[in-house]
């Protein structure tokens, strides 16, 4: 249903774009990326937030892989952050350091972890919508990234694409405070990047290599930050039995519903609100 | 924060049920066993967003102000009466949103 949705999509588009019979017909030869994806660290994970074993597994398989080694310029700032998280642990060892709120918006390449994850293909663009609030626009349309009087660095960062056969090969730059943080223990960052700089540059091979697993091979360069690339793949699972997706960061995710705040910089729960404040009558 | 570790059964009353993002919590009021005269504990009980609830069968009904439940936690470390849940009973005596295993392979 959802293929026969998205084919649609893409015929409507083509009418009021060109009416070309050859958009119709990219549109029909693009993979069909349809339905809800998760990363496979959260499958089986119930309603609360704890992994489930085998999602812990594969989150300390996950970090393992991820090893970087930092440049000499670089270097001081990574410890620097590390010996935060580090004073943060052993302030409070019951409250991990964390760092962003959880009704921030993860920068990418975290995008690409946590939440659900829908994909919107069209020949000019691949859109990853996650529901964790963040959206990246994958441009297939041919263009290359903007000229740099034209580009500064964003959330997710710019990305262009193409397609070798069914796989998405995305190029990505422009990324504001890039890092990845891999949830090795409930609720615990085990292992994390650190901050990495704004001259990272990421590639992307995404394929779906069966019905239910989409791959992500990617690749981060920063000369300024790495002495040498960092590979990981990652793989989202799709999600079975059920078909919905919601904004986690959405308007009611404040300062007032947000009961995990960061406060200095450590990861915090507030176990009883605040009574409600009356409404001040209007003058 | 949450100990995985440990495990502790809270029963009582639901004072409050959040239906918010970014994650959705049931405020529950729990006698103390060895002195009924004692005032209620108010526990703050965790939980994931509401996608996720309802993914699992939670509804925004499901709970509500009064009804008597029990929920199993894993605590917090500090202490404070908080926790995060692992699985709930309603005042039917069945669990709370019936959990298909909804993304489990077969």
């Amino acid at each position: 249903m959802m293929a026969v949705l998205l084919l649609v999509g893409c015929v409507k588009l083509a009418q009021a774009q060109t009416s070309s019979q050859e958009r119709v017909e990219a549109c029909a030869k693009l993979p069909d990326w349809s339905g809800l994806w998760e990363w496979d660290v959260y499958v089986g994970e119930g309603v609360g937030q704890v992994l489930s074993p085998e999602g812990l597994r594969k989150a300390k398989a996950y970090a393992a892989t991820m090893r970087p080694t930092f440049t000499p310029a670089w270097q001081p700032k990574y410890e620097q952050a590390r010996k935060a998280m580090d004073d943060a642990v052993a302030a409070n060892p019951g409250e991990p350091p964390v760092g962003r709120s959880p009704c921030a918006v993860a920068p990418f390449p975290a995008t690409m972890m946590p939440g659900f994850y829908e994909w919107r293909v069209t020949p000019e663009e691949a859109t990853l919508i996650s529901s964790q609030g963040g959206v990246r626009h994958i441009y297939t349309d041919g263009r290359p990234h903007p000229q740099a009087d034209e580009l500064w660095p964003t959330t997710e960062g710019n990305s262009i694409g193409h397609w070798d056969g069914d796989t998405l090969v995305v190029d990505t730059v422009a990324i504001r405070n890039p890092s990845i943080v891999v949830i090795a223990e409930p609720f615990e960052p085990a292992f994390s990047t650190g901050p990495l700089s704004t001259e990272l540059h990421t590639i992307e091979r995404i394929r779906m290599v069966n019905h239910d697993e989409m791959q992500i091979q990617l690749t981060l360069e920063d000369p300024v930050a790495l002495t040498k690339p960092i590979h990981m793949t990652i793989t989202h699972e799709r999600v079975r039995n059920f078909d919905r997706m919601e904004d986690t960061r959405d308007a009611d995710c404040d300062a007032v519903t947000d009961r995990n705040p960061v406060v200095n910089g450590r990861f915090t729960t507030v176990v009883k609100p605040a009574p409600a404040t009356p409404a001040q009558p209007s003058k | 924060m949450f100990d995985s570790e440990k495990q502790v059964t809270l029963t009582g009353t639901v004072k409050e049920f959040e239906w918010n993002n970014p994650h959705c919590w049931i405020q529950l009021l729990v006698p103390d066993p060895n002195d009924p005269s004692a005032p209620p504990v108010e526990w703050g009980v965790e939980m994931g967003a509401p996608i996720q609830l309802l993914r699992h069968g939670w509804k925004p009904s499901s709970v509500k102000p009064g009804d008597k439940i029990t929920v199993v936690v894993n605590p917090l470390r500090d202490g404070r009466p908080g926790g995060q849940i692992v699985s709930a009973i309603g005042p039917d005596g069945k669990p709370i949103g019936a959990v298909p295993e909804a993304n489990n392979k077969p």
